[in-house]
């Protein structure tokens, strides 16, 4: 076998969950250390290296400043995998992207609002290319073992293309609907194996939307189950802001012409 | 093969008795639904429940199953297989829930037999139960002709009271009364209270179809057209709840997963659903059912003609999970009521040609 792979993890706009959801698995599976080399992981060691082949990028792009560096990752490694939902999908951070960004900095920094720097939240994707993506808040451990893996073999990461709710059956939930509440499970990307729903609570879209999903029949739904509007944008938002305004953009852009 | 008697009171010695030699799963209540599971003793079982979220194949084709274990040394791939099944009982199937599984016995044994699912069944007592009350409204077993059973039991229960009767049909059903001592033999008078319980259940039982359920394939074969596919796909969210709670769906994905050696892993299968975006790409990209419609229509004819023409059983016994699992609404019924209605004439009129 080849000289093991060097890996380095990077954070931009984020929690680090996901950096902590790695120490986890690194816990879990002590067998990943034989198989690649990490060479900076500003969470977990002091060493820093900027040879590497494998970047893992935890965080959204919040600010210019945050584009050279990524770019500079995006040069120096083979592979950039974006990690969990703030660099898939430019996460929470993202909620603030429907408001204005100087009401913004003013409610978050007051009097100090203009040393910062800070504009609408994205997806790292939205600033550099990238090979492949790890969603959720905080990533799913066996999927990024799963996925450690695959890049080992020289395959391509494989996440699943279905929605939550195939999971949540498979494991015999009750459908949280069925006890009272609501849940995004029909249009959210699956791989989670239903964490939310199996203990009770609705999924919140943390895993970004499938392909093709079919929001108008699920916003019908939700106002059966008694949301209001403001109530159903509000968790089409949460996590699915930049997707949905993403796709209001695209709707617009249909209707304009 | 003979018919006896167990008293209920003596129930739970029975569930005891089995307990010993057997793993024993049935309907168990969770968060006002219920489900299939491992039972220790009588006080969790409820027989009386209405359904399940899942149903009983889950002990004949797991959701999630090993099939093969593999290593390669450099020069060799060896490859063990794995089956992992040990007997067990399950008790209290809903005759819907039987009539599927003649169905996927026929699918499983059929030309190269399925070596986990006949290890699986092979292994496993069927226990079922006459159904007294109609079980959720939108169940529609009596259309479909599953609301009784005469074989594809191991034994048969109906409540008759303060007893149930116990339809022994096979060798392994037989074997579950092994010493069990309060077993007994049926009296005249059980026996016509036996009578008239599956007698006068029939009643309380509504038809909701509106035609005859052998005149299905023929109604779907002047159907492929209808508008009112594109209506379900407008509704439907692909979410795959439909399949993944149907009794008789049967369809899996097969995937490998190795370990950090990247030389040793194992050959999963997890249950798959026709109503998922991807289920029908193949290589090269194409998928001939990417909208939600044609999905729809696929999953329809199987249930209503597909299954029939290659296997002689309708894929649809009635049980109503799907209808109950649907967010949007989509039920077996309505929909073939619909289709009845707007085109039983197109097939009076191709007959007619």
């Amino acid at each position: 076998m080849s000289a093991k792979p060097k890996v380095a993890f990077f954070d931009f706009t984020s929690c680090e969950g996901c950096q902590l959801t790695v120490i986890d698995s690194l816990q879990t599976h002590p067998e990943i250390l034989d198989v690649i080399d990490i060479v900076c992981f500003r969470e977990a060691m002091s060493e820093k290296g900027d040879d590497y082949q494998i970047a893992f990028i935890e965080g959204s792009c919040t600010r210019p400043s945050d584009e050279p560096v990524m770019q500079a990752i995006r040069d120096r490694a083979e592979l950039v995998v974006a990690l969990g939902a703030c660099a898939h999908l430019g996460g929470i951070n993202a909620i603030r992207n429907r408001f204005d960004l100087d009401d913004v900095r003013q409610y978050v920094y007051g009097d100090k609002a203009e040393w910062y720097e800070t504009y609408q939240a994205r997806p790292i994707k939205a600033v550099i290319p990238i090979d492949a993506v790890l969603p959720g808040c905080p990533i799913d451990r066996r999927e990024f073992v799963a996925a450690l893996k695959a890049l080992l073999q020289g395959r391509a990461i494989q996440i699943p293309d279905y929605p939550v709710c195939v999971e949540c059956k498979l494991k015999e939930n009750i459908c949280v609907y069925l006890r009272g509440k609501t849940c995004l499970g029909p249009i959210t990307r699956a791989g989670c194996d239903a964490i939310c729903p199996t203990y009770g609570d609705g999924c919140e879209g943390c895993r970004g939307l499938i392909p093709d999903p079919n929001i108008d029949s699920l916003k019908q739904i939700l106002s059966e189950h008694g949301l209001n509007p403001d109530e159903t944008l509000a968790k089409m938002t949460l996590f699915l802001n930049y997707q949905t305004m993403e796709r209001e953009a695209a709707d617009d852009d249909q209707e304009n012409g | 093969m003979s018919f006896k008697v167990i008293p209920k009171v003596a129930l739970p010695e029975w569930i005891d008795h089995l307990c010993t030699g057997y793993r024993v799963v049935g309907p168990k209540p969770l968060h006002g639904q219920h489900i299939f599971s491992d039972i220790q003793s009588a006080v969790e079982l409820d027989l009386g429940y209405p359904t399940t979220v899942i149903p009983p194949k889950k002990y004949l084709l797991p959701q999630r199953e090993d099939l093969i274990r593999f290593k390669s040394d450099g020069n060799q791939i060896h490859v063990e297989e794995v089956i992992e099944t040990k007997p067990t009982v399950v008790l209290g199937i809903h005759t819907c829930d039987l009539h599927a599984i003649q169905l996927l016995d026929r699918v499983f044994y059929q030309g190269f037999s399925d070596q986990h699912y006949r290890a699986h069944r092979e292994n496993t007592y069927l226990v079922s139960i006459e159904c007294l009350q109609p079980c959720i409204p939108q169940s529609f077993c009596k259309s479909m002709g599953t609301l009784s059973v005469t074989d594809g039991f191991d034994l048969h229960l109906t409540d008759i009271g303060d007893d149930y009767a116990v339809d022994i049909e096979t060798e392994k059903g037989a074997a579950l009364l092994d010493g069990f001592s309060a077993v007994r033999d049926v009296t005249d008078e059980e026996y016509r209270l036996f009578n008239r319980v599956v007698s006068e259940k029939w009643a309380r039982f509504p038809l909701r179809l509106d035609f005859d359920i052998t005149e299905l394939p023929s109604l779907l074969s002047v159907s492929y057209e209808s508008k009112l596919w594109d209506e379900l796909g407008e509704r439907c969210l692909a979410c795959g709840m439909c399949t993944n709670v149907c009794p008789t769906c049967y369809c899996f994905n097969v995937t490998d997963e190795v370990d950090f050696t990247l030389s040793a892993g194992k050959r999963i299968r997890i249950w798959d659903s026709c109503q998922l975006d991807k289920f029908a790409t193949v290589s090269g990209g194409h998928n001939f059912r990417s909208s939600r419609a044609h999905r729809q229509r696929h999953r329809f004819f199987r249930k209503g003609k597909y299954q029939m023409d290659a296997y002689g059983l309708l894929g649809c016994v009635g049980c109503g999970r799907c209808g109950q699992a649907c967010l949007a609404d989509i039920k077996i019924v309505d929909t073939l009521n619909d289709l009845y209605h707007r085109h039983a004439n197109n097939r009076e009129q191709e007959r007619l040609l």
